[in-house]
């Protein structure tokens, strides 16, 4: 990656979270928090925005950002009112700047008058505002045409005054009359810095004009005493390029330039005896600024000699350099030694050994990711120990017991610590809604509000990433098909507004997601009749409610003919299901006809660690996913129906369930006695049951979940892998792809 | 030769920083004006360039609380800014700013306004 | 990978000049084949693997390799041999391809080779599987050494599934 992709790179994260916290700041703001704090915030993102996108050239963004800042800053400046009207504007605008930002991402063009009617607005509300000073309005990219000219600068370092050879012609004489006052050197402006400029313009002399100097105890550091004369002898210095190099002191001193027609003698006054010589009152500057910083004993010597300096005129004026300031002029920005060093490290300052000081630090999540995966080993290994203990030993090691214990401890801190450094809070993907549900309302017509709680629960990043897809299409579901039109809501006597509310929560080791509106309610009738044209249920098969409801998250209900342009782009709830699924998680939904829906998301906290049952099939260890699991049966006990297909039924509580015989189903072979077999009763998505058969127990432990498509691929029924105390890799068996019909379908 | 950086973008700080450390510069970075204040407290530096809009403390104000503490009134410090309205940078000088530096710079109008200002 | 402790630049120190090329040679019966040393990220001896259902006859299963999981295909089997019946004189050689890992499991590993690319003769059109599996042929002291195509090892896993 070159420099400048990175820095690009850096850049969209940076606004990435820059128009999640407009968009923030803005929905405060028009829910009437008027805080002054949020209005300069917004201004700084904007702001930041633009600023960025200026060093890149995204002129369209930066034209635009630049429009909004100024209206921004005249709200700020209480010039234009924060009507309603105007947060409107601005809540539209954010998702404008959004989409000028990500086509300069992907480097897609916008349309040339993408944006005009807003960016006209705010120009029109600026020059509402600001008679007179409508500049900003005509010229929008006046910032970035300052009249700031850097001044040339010979990178050689060769400075022409080095050599005090005769001016040849074409050669101007200048005389610089520079005084500065007490301001200059309050703003840490340095007389020296400004000769060594101005002597890269040229030849040059200078003699300085003593003011009558007070005693030690009188001397202010910053007081001025001293004012000098310039003799510049340059073929290339203008009035305006003299005048920039005081471009930073300008008002801090009194500055004439004067011109002399004709070619000038070189080197004037260079013999002049009765001046001080520069070096020498460059020291005492040097010695003044010490003294005033530290003020410890060395320095105080050193203010002592500046006394003897100030009071003795003539050890001054015996000074016998003349004016050369070649010598200390042009100290090049970097040593030798410190090339060498950058060339070492060029990328790092950090390598220097001092601290860059950051209060926070960016880490690489793969970096987080394998001290989580390292963390996850030591707690199972940790957990292994643990239970290796019995009690002889416990009575035997008593010192080792106690240390496997504090082991125990401090490894439970350690895995807390790490998982909360992962974790984010749900704020990232919650914010992503309000412009989904504007754009979803101005399409449809329909008004609806929408109300986050509980965005700042937190959860592992690794799950928020794989929430934004499905947590979209729930919110999409609500308010396109959830929500009426508000001609409808008035009718059923439902406030004309719509809300559709988003909250989270942690609720022991899971987070719940709910997705609830005030709509109409799922029109169950209609479901069950798509689900029985579509297959999905079978003609005479009776359910309830609530297994109506879930049917919007099963494979094949919806399709694209069917769902809306809005929420469907040609994929249904069962992708939500199948996403959620993927991260350990599950869809419920219920419904209240007339009164609206809620769709609640379980996620697990982590996906690093899972809690199992270990189990042994033809020889091959398998986990199976404790929050899985109803119950485990011994074959010998358990009340087996045979079908007509040669396959088996569970009678468990008068309920049969499909039973799936791991050792058939992965085309191994077992020489386990069948009644020495166990059932282990699983519970599917949506209440469903599968009995799965496998030939021993061996106990439940906590598992590190592996990727096996990092190497290799997906298996049918397996979920991933983990490794086990002793090394080996066991199989995580995926209860839900087993369950017959969808084992085929479902992504893991 | 030290530069502190402070700006509250990222982007600024890492564009900064590259072009800062291949001039030979060793750079530290603020991301606001309080943690630059902090940062001076700790480490000795030969110039600061700095942002004026930024959250926690502005540009103005640490320019401001630098030139308090007696140990950095001499230290030259760069406004780092966009705004052309002349107010800001004003706002800047009057705090203590030694010069200032428009954005979007080039890198060698960059070094070349260090220069100005650093011995 | 790098957390594995394994650097990629091994070709630092083996080098060979532009036109030769460097071998890990191992035999299944009588044959000897070879890849390119740079791919080559360990040699371990079989201990073993978790068998993975589903999926085809030459993948021997997983092995846990510090912490990450790695296939292992039985390259007797993917030539079409039968499966090896693995002991623990049998080696697996793990070698990195694009950017998985996977482990190959192989009777024993014989030498390493320098051999000229001028020397790469192609391999004569007439078995599917040959050409398919083998990158070229050269002649060692007098043997034939096949090059096998790696990528073509692990995608035909992919294209039979």
């Amino acid at each position: 990656m070159s420099d400048l992709d990175e820095f690009k790179a850096t850049y969209f994260d940076e606004c990435s979270e820059l128009l999640l916290e407009l968009e923030e700041q803005f929905s405060a703001i028009q829910e009437g928090d008027r805080d002054s704090e949020r209005l300069n915030a917004v201004f700084r993102a904007i702001h930041s925005i633009k600023g960025g996108g200026g060093a890149f050239g995204f002129d369209g963004l930066v034209k635009f950002a630049h429009s909004f800042e100024t209206l921004l800053d005249y709200v700020r400046d209480g010039k234009v009112e924060l009507s309603e009207d105007v947060i409107v504007l601005c809540i539209r605008s954010i998702d404008i700047v959004a989409d000028f930002v990500g086509a300069a991402r992907t480097g897609d063009a916008l349309a040339a008058s993408y944006g005009a009617v807003e960016k006209a607005q705010f120009d029109a509300l600026a020059r509402g505002q600001s008679a007179g000073a409508a500049s900003t309005d005509d010229e929008p990219m006046d910032d970035f045409d300052i009249d700031f000219t850097p001044v040339a600068v010979n990178l050689e370092r060769e400075l022409p005054m080095a050599s005090t050879a005769p001016a040849t012609d074409g050669m101007t004489r200048w005389t610089i009359g520079f005084t500065p006052f007490p301001t200059l050197y309050e703003r840490a402006n340095d007389p020296l810095l400004l000769f060594r400029e101005l002597g890269m313009l040229g030849t040059m002399t200078v003699t300085p004009r003593l003011k009558p100097m007070p005693k030690l105890a009188d001397f202010d550091p910053f007081g001025v005493y001293c004012a000098w004369d310039i003799e510049l002898v340059s073929d290339r210095a203008s009035a305006d390029t003299i005048r920039e190099v005081f471009e930073f002191v300008d008002g801090d001193c009194a500055i004439t330039i004067e011109m002399h027609e004709g070619s000038a003698p070189a080197a004037i006054a260079l013999d002049d005896d009765d001046l001080p010589s520069f070096a020498a009152l460059a020291e005492m500057a040097k010695a003044e600024r010490k003294f005033i910083a530290t003020g410890d004993a060395d320095d105080m010597g050193a203010g002592a000699d500046l006394s003897a300096l100030l009071d003795d005129t003539k050890a001054e004026a015996a000074a016998p350099a003349p004016l050369h300031l070649v010598a200390e002029a042009a100290p090049a920005p970097a040593t030798a030694a410190n090339r060498d060093r950058s060339t070492d490290a060029p990328e790092d300052s950090a390598s220097s050994g001092r601290p860059v000081g950051m209060q926070s630090i960016r880490v690489d999540l793969d970096k987080v990711d394998r001290v989580v995966n390292m963390v996850g080993e030591l707690v199972i290994t940790q957990s292994m120990l643990t239970q290796q203990m019995d009690d002889a030993i416990r009575d035997r090691y008593q010192e080792l017991v106690r240390g496997i214990e504090v082991l125990a401890q401090t490894t439970r801190g350690l895995q807390d610590a790490v998982m909360a450094i992962r974790a984010q809070p749900v704020k990232s993907v919650f914010s992503r809604m309000p412009r989904l549900v504007r754009e979803l309302a101005s399409k449809t017509g329909k008004k609806i509000k929408l109300e986050t709680i509980g965005e700042n629960t937190e959860i592992d990043k690794t799950v928020i990433e794989q929430l934004s897809d499905p947590l979209t299409h729930m919110v999409r579901n609500s308010a396109d098909h959830g929500i009426e039109s508000p001609e409808k809501r008035v009718s059923r006597g439902k406030p004309e507004v719509g809300t559709v509310r988003l909250s989270a929560e942690q609720a022991g080791g899971n987070i719940l997601i709910i997705v609830e509106d005030d709509g109409g309610g799922i029109n169950r009738d209609r479901v069950l009749e798509i689900a029985r044209e579509r297959g999905v249920v079978g003609p005479d098969q009776q359910m309830t409610d609530e297994q109506i409801d879930n049917l919007i998250f099963a494979p094949g209900f919806s399709t694209a003919s069917e769902v809306s342009d809005i929420s469907g782009r040609g994929v249904g709830m069962d992708v939500v299901l199948s996403n959620i699924k993927k991260i350990g998680g599950s869809v419920h939904v219920r419904s209240w006809t007339g009164k609206g829906t809620r769709m609640t998301l379980r996620l697990p906290l982590t996906l690093a660690v899972l809690d199992v049952m270990l189990v042994k099939v033809a020889g091959s260890p398998y986990v199976i996913p404790l929050s899985s699991i109803v119950e485990t049966i011994q074959n010998s006990r358990a009340d087996f129906g045979h079908m007509p297909s040669g396959g088996k039924v569970l009678q468990v509580r008068g309920e049969y369930v499909q039973v799936v015989d791991l050792a058939t189903r992965f085309e191994m072979t077992t020489d386990q006695a069948e009644d020495s077999r166990f059932v282990v009763l699983c519970e599917a998505e949506g209440n469903s049951k599968i009995a799965l058969v496998v030939d021993d127990i061996i106990g439940q432990q906590q598992v590190v979940i592996k990727s096996l498509e990092e190497n290799f691929e997906r298996i049918d029924g397996i979920a991933g892998g983990t490794i086990l105390g002793d090394g080996n890799v066991a199989l995580i068996v995926d209860v839900q792809s087993l369950k017959s019909g969808t084992a085929h379908q479902t992504a893991a | 030769m030290r530069v502190l950086t402070v700006d509250d973008s990222r982007t600024i700080l890492a564009m900064l920083h590259h072009t800062l450390t291949n001039a030979g510069f060793e750079v530290l970075q603020a991301e606001n004006g309080q943690v630059g204040l902090d940062m001076l407290g700790r480490e000795d530096v030969d110039v600061v360039i700095t942002d004026i809009n930024m959250p926690v403390m502005d540009g103005i104000e640490f320019i401001k609380q630098v030139r308090a503490t007696g140990k950095h009134q001499s230290l030259p410090i760069l406004i780092l800014t966009t705004e052309t309205s002349q107010d800001k940078r004003d706002q800047g000088r009057a705090a203590g700013g030694t010069g200032w530096i428009v954005k979007p710079f080039d890198p060698e109008k960059l070094i070349s306004v260090i220069n100005k200002v650093v011995h | 990978m790098e957390a594995l402790g394994i650097r990629d630049d091994y070709s630092d120190g083996t080098a060979a000049s532009q036109n030769t090329l460097q071998l890990i040679a191992f035999s299944i019966d009588e044959q000897i084949y070879g890849v390119e040393i740079t791919t080559v990220r360990e040699i371990r001896a079989w201990n073993g693997a978790t068998p993975l259902p589903n999926t085809r006859e030459y993948v021997r299963g997983v092995i846990n390799l510090r912490g990450t999981i790695v296939p292992i295909f039985d390259l007797r089997a993917r030539f079409g041999d039968g499966k090896t019946n693995p002991t623990k004189n049998h080696v697996v050689v793990v070698m990195s391809v694009g950017d998985k890992w996977i482990g190959i499991l192989v009777d024993a590993v014989s030498d390493i080779l320098t051999v000229s690319k001028d020397d790469i003769h192609t391999v004569p059109e007439g078995n599917s599987v040959d050409t398919e599996l083998l990158n070229g042929i050269v002649t060692h002291d007098g043997r034939m050494v096949g090059l096998i195509d790696l990528a073509a090892v692990v995608s035909g896993a992919k294209t039979d599934a």
